[in-house]
């Protein structure tokens, strides 16, 4: 699966500084560890299953399960703990208070660091959630793996405000499981003050040998090689083609001598502290890089390409009520909720990533202060993903030669 | 009387292995068992729905496709220039540390007289602040504008920022030095703390000389202290991977614990990262076995 734009690493110095400045080292190799062995137990029923590839023009409805029902109507929300289990930093603290004071009851956010990790931990049925964020590449094994349940949408009258071609998704038909939550846009983030001219094919500002030792790309092999794929015209990111993904790898191969690439998922940092130039991100990474400037430098420094008229990769994240909720009612008031314009916009002050609303227009977005004019290109239109590349489940032996191709390219 | 002593005897020989339990019961959890573990994984099988691995805990049913795929790669395939790396970076950081590591052992521990405690105290200081801390602090550092740069530049050493930060082996070599220096100075310390004095007086009263006593005394006899030493700073800076993260964070630098992380967080193929693992801990299995002949044969010179 592809890498999250919430995804950071557990030694990523921002959130380190903030989090814990005691935390051991033995913490650090633990995901790993958590990620490789949690699967101890695992009994395959779903063996032999073949998932389903959802892709834009062939979507997929997912399975429903007999003995995994959606609630009934008109119940009363639970009380006590809605249990949520998502990326750190990815719901407004303030929100989810003002949550918890409307229906009396407490919100609390388990994180995870990246979808592999999440879904071993749900696997083990030991810490038992109401509400979890997959994205819609791992829906498919989530579903048939029986680890979410379906959702009532008599209790979702505002996913009438989310994007029309999200409210019945390809990725989910119906929607029988999940409702949309943000929406983000791959592109390459620069500063303006060092960069004056973009070249036509916008990727080539990477290969751009005047900023050797200051470019970065994402560090996730499903985003770098989609990139390099894209720069040379192919338009199908979910290729399987040995061919292509090799030649993809190759041309990004040749930055590791040409210009000593760097390769991480900073941005946000990287860009406004100067030591990045140019810089392979997510939309939001630029709306939050603001944060990071030093104090007396304004947005302007600032840049973000998302390149017009060609495609590019643009990406989305869903939220769903965990099978064995406690709180199923509750969670879908939660669901509701975020789905609210209000209490959309208050999230999206917070996180910097869109929510997936019709109301959300770069204009609307700029009026309201949330994004500077100069990076009004980091706001997601309806129609940059509609036409954007969206990188999404493989099959299995696809999946490994993307892996290997990433793995040859990484190791320099 | 010899009744007695017999049972005094026996009672012993029942002391001693029970004292030694708790800490054959430490290496048998902390130990045998994780390693046995990966073992399980890197020759097991994979979730065909989730891509997750399979431990298979029965070695009759143990699959050796990922490691032969190791194997190959790192002989013939991509994680050569990983393996090269590797080796040359922890062979640099490792002479930066004796040239860096001996003097400061052999001062604290032979000519610092009344500041030695207070010496030692400061070369352990860096312990008190976690590991991940300082290597960040030195980010901070290494900028384009920070303070080595400025340093450098106001004594008119560079005319232009040193790029530390670019992605360059010597910065990675320089981290690893300065994580791991520590670990290499207090175990040479106290080698060369316990060196006869009367011996080294010996030595000059015979008409060696300095150097001479050094050369033919002192290095000798410290022999021991050295090899545990780059034992001990050896081992943790082959399977590190944070460290480069941090300073370089390019595939210009990338080492095998660097690909160990790739494949256990980030690829479906948990399977190679846990094979990656076990031939790592092989090479270091078969360095330990040359410090622990070495230190034998010397022990053995000595008496």
């Amino acid at each position: 699966m592809a890498m999250h734009p919430r995804e950071r690493p557990v030694y990523d110095r921002r959130r380190f500084l903030r989090n814990s400045l005691y935390v051991s080292l033995g913490t650090v190799a633990a995901p790993g560890l958590l990620s490789a062995c949690s699967s101890t137990g695992s009994s395959t029923s779903a063996a032999n299953t073949v998932l389903p590839l959802a892709r834009p023009d062939d979507p997929v409805t997912l399975p429903l399960h007999d003995d995994i029902p959606a609630i009934a109507d008109d119940m009363d929300p639970e009380t006590g703990i809605l249990k949520v289990f998502n990326y750190s930093d990815y719901l407004a603290p303030g929100l989810l208070k003002a949550f918890g004071e409307e229906y009396g009851v407490e919100v609390e956010v388990t994180t995870f660091n990246s979808m592999d990790e999440a879904v071993a931990k749900l696997r083990t049925g030991q810490a038992r959630f109401d509400v979890f964020f997959p994205t819609p590449d791992i829906l498919a094994k989530v579903v048939v793996g029986k680890l979410l349940q379906p959702i009532n949408l008599s209790y979702l009258p505002n996913l009438s405000n989310a994007w029309p071609s999200l409210q019945d998704p390809f990725y989910d038909r119906g929607p029988l499981y999940t409702v949309p939550y943000n929406v983000y846009t791959t592109g390459i983030g620069y500063r303006a003050d060092q960069v004056s001219d973009i070249p036509a094919n916008g990727y080539d500002l990477l290969w751009d040998e005047r900023y050797a030792g200051k470019i970065h790309i994402l560090d996730d092999g499903r985003e770098a090689i989609g990139m390099s794929l894209v720069r040379s015209g192919v338009t199908d990111v979910n290729t399987e083609d040995p061919e292509l993904i090799r030649a993809a790898g190759a041309e990004l191969s040749k930055l590791v001598s040409a210009v000593r690439v760097k390769v991480d998922i900073n941005g946000y940092t990287e860009v406004p502290e100067g030591r990045a130039t140019v810089h392979q991100c997510w939309s939001g990474d630029m709306i939050s890089a603001q944060y990071y400037l030093p104090k007396d430098e304004s947005t302007d420094v600032l840049g973000y390409l998302y390149p017009t008229g060609q495609p590019g990769v643009v990406g989305s994240d869903t939220i769903a009520v965990a099978a064995g909720a406690e709180h199923p009612v509750l969670a879908h008031h939660f669901l509701n909720y975020l789905l609210d314009e209000k209490n959309a916009l208050r999230n999206f002050g917070w996180v910097g990533y869109q929510p997936a609303l019709q109301k959300f227009t770069p204009s609307y977005l700029s009026g309201q202060g949330y994004v500077p004019a100069n990076l009004e290109s980091t706001v997601v239109t309806l129609e940059d993903y509609r036409s954007g590349l969206q990188l999404l489940q493989l099959s299995p032996t696809g999946r490994t030669l993307w892996d290997d191709t990433w793995a040859t390219f990484k190791s320099g | 009387m010899a009744a007695g002593g017999r049972t005094h005897q026996r009672s012993a020989s029942r002391l001693w292995p029970a004292l030694a339990l708790p800490g054959t019961a430490w290496l048998v959890i902390f130990f045998v068992v994780p390693f046995y573990a990966i073992a399980a994984v890197a020759f097991g099988a994979t979730d065909p729905l989730f891509g997750s691995p399979v431990p298979v805990w029965n070695p009759l049913q143990w699959q050796f496709g990922d490691l032969s795929r190791v194997l190959h790669r790192a002989v013939t395939g991509d994680l050569r220039p990983v393996f090269v790396r590797t080796f040359g970076y922890v062979a640099a950081a490792l002479a930066l540390c004796i040239v860096i590591g001996y003097p400061v052992a052999y001062y604290v521990a032979r000519l610092a007289g009344r500041r030695r405690g207070l010496l030692l105290a400061l070369i352990l200081a860096p312990w008190w602040i976690n590991y991940l801390t300082r290597m960040l602090a030195w980010i901070n550092l290494l900028q384009p504008d920070g303070y080595v740069n400025r340093t450098l530049e106001a004594t008119h050493l560079v005319s232009q920022p040193v790029d530390w930060l670019g992605g360059h082996a010597y910065t990675v070599v320089i981290a690893l030095a300065y994580g791991y220096l520590p670990f290499f100075i207090v175990p040479l310390f106290a080698t060369l703390d316990r060196i006869d004095g009367r011996l080294l007086e010996a030595s000059r009263d015979l008409g060696i000389g300095g150097a001479g006593t050094f050369w033919h005394v002192t290095l000798p006899l410290s022999r021991q202290g050295l090899l545990t030493a780059a034992a001990i700073t050896v081992l943790p800076m082959f399977a590190d991977y944070y460290t480069n993260t941090l300073v370089s964070g390019s595939p210009t630098t990338t080492m095998v614990g660097n690909q160990i992380e790739f494949y256990l967080l980030q690829s479906q193929e948990k399977g190679l990262g846990a094979a990656l693992v076990l031939v790592l801990s092989v090479l270091l299995m078969a360095l330990m076995a040359y410090y622990l002949i070495a230190t034998q044969r010397a022990s053995r010179e000595l008496s």
